[in-house]
């Protein structure tokens, strides 16, 4: 169980945590075949499906707490930016939320 | 990840704004999960009310099921659900096989349930409806991925197609839903949605295959208004702002 921490972290700390988020939702015999980067698309590249995106998304939560509304974050795209979501924006958004 | 044991089984359920003073309980279809309001409409709702999502049996991240996919089954899983939340009354959305599941619960516990949201509830008689149980085959799954990323732009990709067809696999011909919604084909023709009293919204797509359902149950349920909206059966992906506000404005109507 991640706790919630108010740490501020460095974008290379978050997209590591990114990628622990992911290794714990798809497994990681999948993530090992896949070289994942901030560029990494969730649905085309790390093809994630959107129940997969809730675990991801509840992740999240779970670990910045109030610091961040992730969820009201992706509410405002619609679905070619879901779509087209890569990790290197979720990244600037956990960081313009800790500044 | 939320999850809490209803009647022996793990269900994985999300809860929004658990403050707001009125709930609303939004129920998903078949081979779909509540990833389907989580993302747009449930956050709208969620400025003005407490929003229940939750994952049907062998759906999502909730604990599969052999058997208990009729209607009288699914709303007992249902009622159970709002008993351990202690939620008294809601207002109810369903959405296809999950607008059914509503249609009941308005049906059986009427005390319960205050507004209700039909969207694209299908008529189980329909021989599109029950085509698509009965003509499974992989071949069926790769047809209807290739039509319904036309619609939605989302292409499958090898690991989901092999989730997705294991959790059809497993539905079809391990559990007992094929029979269980067999049983349920004469639903449209029972007595017992015309006792509706309900304000009910019907929400269809211009070109659903369903739309037709739509009219039908409009002209049977007594207090209900039924809004046709761009799109065929996919609407609340096609069109998530256009429906997360129409039911906005329908639950906060007085």
């Amino acid at each position: 169980m991640d706790s919630i921490t108010t740490k501020k972290l460095s974008s290379e700390e978050i997209f590591d945590l990114m990628k622990k988020f992911i290794t714990e939702v798809i497994g990681e015999e999948f993530v090992e075949e896949m070289d994942i980067t901030p560029e990494s698309s969730f649905t085309k590249d790390l093809e994630m499906d959107s129940i997969e995106i809730v675990s991801f998304s509840e992740k999240i939560k779970a670990h910045f707490g109030e610091q961040i509304d992730f969820t009201g974050w992706l509410s405002s795209m619609d679905l070619d930016q879901l779509i087209n979501l890569n990790l290197g924006m979720i990244i600037s958004y956990i960081e313009e939320c800790q500044s | 990840m939320p999850v809490i044991t209803v009647s022996g089984k793990s269900v994985h359920i999300q809860e929004l704004n658990k403050g707001a003073a009125e709930t609303i309980v939004l129920v998903h279809g078949m081979f779909s999960n509540l990833s389907v309001y989580y993302f747009n409409i449930a956050p709208l709702l969620a400025t003005k009310y407490h929003v229940v999502l939750y994952d049907l049996k062998s759906h999502g991240m909730s604990e599969k099921a052999l058997e208990g996919y009729d209607l009288e089954s699914m709303t007992n899983d249902l009622f159970a659900l709002m008993e351990i939340l202690n939620i008294k009354q809601a207002h109810l959305g369903g959405y296809s096989f999950g607008g059914l599941i509503a249609l009941k619960m308005a049906i059986r516990f009427p005390e319960r349930i205050n507004k209700l949201a039909i969207i694209e509830a299908p008529d189980p008689n329909d021989d599109k409806t029950r085509g698509i149980i009965d003509e499974y085959s992989r071949e069926f799954l790769e047809h209807y991925v290739e039509n319904f990323t036309d619609t939605t732009k989302v292409k499958m990709g090898k690991r989901q197609m092999e989730r997705n067809h294991r959790m059809y696999e497993y539905l079809f011909y391990q559990t007992s839903i094929k029979t269980d919604m067999e049983l349920e084909k004469d639903f449209f023709g029972s007595p017992a949605i015309a006792t509706i009293k309900q304000a009910t919204l019907l929400l269809y797509g211009t070109d659903s295959n369903c739309l037709n359902a739509g009219k039908y149950l409009d002209g049977l349920i007594e207090n209900a208004s039924l809004i046709a909206v761009l799109g065929d059966h996919n609407i609340p992906i096609q069109q998530p702002l256009v429906i997360a506000e129409t039911l906005l404005n329908f639950f906060q109507e007085t």
